[in-house]
């Protein structure tokens, strides 16, 4: 698994206090996604930020990647304006499936940090378990793990990259119009 | 026959269906024999598996099914049930392997379903007759243009005959495709908890729903690229206005379409459409030519929703080729796959995949808020007296718009004549004793032959 794309250094050490602060920046985005506060999610995105959900193919382990006509496929491959766009339609007031409203929670954890080749970037590497609850007792869960880059600016971290791995290959939800 | 009064269940003449369809669990099981047990369904397109021993799986009805290309590149379609014990014989959804492998007992069979293997075969059987036990295929495996089909009922009229005039529209996305029609890979594919006829006629028909259903999306789609649109498929944005003038709903003899005749509106909701109307203009004149002045110019690009009973939609435009796969009386699979033509550019490819992914994949702007009105239909017809009332479809009965192609047309997408076609043919094949008459064929009256009742008395 992982994703290719992804150019990995060596691990190199990565500061107590630096691997501190990534777990309370994670910690704090997942709170600010399940507070339904998009427009500041997105302060905590890089402009440049590039975001997929790859489809976890049901492939025999010798069909894996690409070998076969299957090819990879993105339940969400996204830069900065579509996600924005997707942030905007939940801003609207007009998505009627959200209202009564979705109670989100999102626990992070299994946090591990690694020094990148680019001073300023990490990879990190987390679980988590996103529940969402809607009307009467309508709760849908996914797990899943992420592989970001967080890249450290002057006002902070900013999310740069991420990948979100879902476990299910057949998604068990009405939507996802939510983000991980 | 059956026990049901499927006249009280579907009114044509007042336009209104029971909601027990929905729900009742002994309907649903009926539907299974007289409809997924006898029509021709969706089973992938040929581009999938272009190699030998390139598989994918699928369902026809509930059934698991294989479709493999064998050593002769000729596609077949299997009951992926071990002809031993009945395990499945497959676990991937698609790859390319030489045989199919029953994880119980090890029987394996080839790519052309025979029974290859046997372990201990001759320590432990006397001359088991191989040739009895190859995998149960699939009665009837056609491909019309590269879009494969099949068909479990021994009798069936052809595929061509089943697809009847829907055809003349099917070849406006199968004819216009330089390099043929592409489906690259595997479907986008969710689980929602709804009666699966509910999707089908939403998708094949329903217009009036887009601007209110989707006002959220709506107000978002095609605004990254160049502003948003006041005018999207022929519905303004505030939902007044409804042109008339800008589409058709035609009904067909078993199957419907729905198109705006514009030759451009299909790409409305893209936010970045212009290579692909770049494309279309391009291409214009070859479809004019092969195709005629009405298909090239009217059809093609226009945003066209094809719905083939029971439920298969193809959609030129939003791009998506979509199959309903029924899960019980109230869950379903949508699968979504996005087509292209092979030999466009690669850039223009990718446009096309973004926007269905954008739009109707599972975390597609539009694709989420269908699933909660879906759910609640189905689910509140649990309660006895809900499941007495009738749904109502009759809008713009009575409405017909002149129309030189097949079918019988009415004039808007606001309209509900393509769901109320979806009804009728619903209930007339509820009522059918062969699959010819689903079609509307009085001859021949033999009744059903499936080819699973034959291997159960060879």
């Amino acid at each position: 698994m992982g994703n290719a794309e992804l150019k990995l250094a060596p691990a190199a050490p990565v500061s107590f206090e630096q691997e501190y602060a990534i777990g309370k920046f994670l910690l704090m985005e997942a709170r600010v996604l399940d507070e339904e506060r998009y427009p500041e999610w997105l302060d905590l995105l890089t402009e440049d930020i590039r975001y997929q959900i790859p489809v976890p193919l049901t492939t025999y382990r010798r069909n894996r990647a690409s070998t076969t006509a299957l090819k990879p496929l993105f339940i969400i491959d996204d830069g900065f304006p579509g996600l924005k766009q997707r942030a905007a339609r939940e801003a609207t007031g007009l998505v009627w499936l959200n209202d009564p409203a979705t109670r989100h929670l999102r626990m992070v954890n299994n946090i591990e940090v690694e020094a990148t080749d680019t001073p300023n970037e990490f990879f990190v590497r987390s679980k988590f378990l996103l529940y969402r609850g809607r009307r009467d007792k309508d709760i849908v869960s996914h797990a899943g793990w992420r592989e970001d880059i967080l890249r450290q600016t002057s006002q902070g971290f900013r999310v740069a990259r991420r990948v979100v791995h879902l476990l299910e290959r057949v998604v068990m939800d009405k939507n996802l119009n939510m983000f991980f | 026959m059956t026990s049901f009064n499927y006249q009280e269940l579907i009114d044509s003449e007042q336009a209104l269906q029971k909601r027990s369809i929905f729900w009742d669990p002994a309907i649903y099981e009926e539907e299974l024999k007289q409809i997924f047990n006898r029509c021709w369904l969706f089973l992938g397109h040929e581009s999938q598996i272009p190699q030998h021993g390139d598989f994918i799986r699928t369902y026809m009805g509930e059934d698991d099914i294989i479709v493999v290309r064998g050593k002769d590149k000729v596609v077949r379609a299997f009951l992926n049930a071990c002809t031993h014990r009945g395990n499945k014989v497959c676990q991937a959804e698609g790859g390319n392997t030489r045989s199919f492998t029953c994880s119980y007992h090890g029987w394996s069979y080839n790519t052309e379903g025979e029974l290859a293997g046997v372990p201990l075969e001759k320590e432990i059987y006397d001359n088991l007759d191989r040739e009895r036990f190859g995998l149960v295929p699939v009665a009837h495996v056609e491909s019309y243009k590269g879009l494969l089909f099949g068909c479990f009922s021994e009798s069936a009229p052809s595929l061509v005959e089943y697809l009847g005039d829907i055809a003349w529209y099917i070849d406006v996305v199968t004819d216009s495709a330089q390099g043929g029609l592409e489906i690259v890979g595997a479907p986008y594919r969710t689980e929602i908890p709804g009666n699966w006829k509910l999707p089908v006629e939403n998708a094949i028909g329903d217009g009036y729903h887009v601007a209110w259903a989707h006002a959220g999306a709506m107000s978002v789609v095609g605004a990254l690229g160049h502003g948003r649109s006041d005018n999207v498929l022929g519905i303004s944005a505030n939902n007044s206005g409804v042109d008339q003038s800008a589409a058709i709903e035609v009904v067909m003899n078993t199957h419907t379409v729905l198109t705006t005749l514009d030759g451009q509106s299909g790409y409305a909701l893209y936010d970045h459409p212009e290579p692909v109307l770049a494309h279309l203009e391009k291409n214009r004149p070859s479809v004019i030519e092969k195709l005629g002045e009405l298909r090239g110019r009217q059809l093609y690009g226009s945003e066209t929703h094809i719905g083939v009973f029971p439920n298969l939609q193809i959609i030129q435009g939003l791009n998506f080729i979509r199959i309903i796969h029924p899960k019980g009386p109230g869950k379903f699979e949508v699968w979504t796959y996005a087509m292209c033509e092979r030999d466009m550019p690669d850039a223009t490819k990718g446009v096309i995949h973004d926007h269905v992914r954008q739009t109707f994949g599972p975390a597609g702007l539009l694709e989420g808020d269908d699933g909660d009105f879906v759910e609640a239909i189905t689910h509140s017809a649990a309660g006895y007296a809900t499941r007495q009332l009738k749904g109502f479809l009759g809008m713009g009965m009575g409405r017909k718009a002149a129309w030189d192609g097949p079918g019988e047309a009415s004039p808007g997408l606001v309209n509900e004549a393509c769901q109320r076609g979806f009804y009728d043919q619903w209930r007339r094949a509820m009522e059918a004793h062969n699959a010819h008459e689903i079609i509307g064929q009085t001859e021949p009256t033999a009744p059903l032959t499936s080819i699973l009742r034959e291997v159960r008395h060879g």
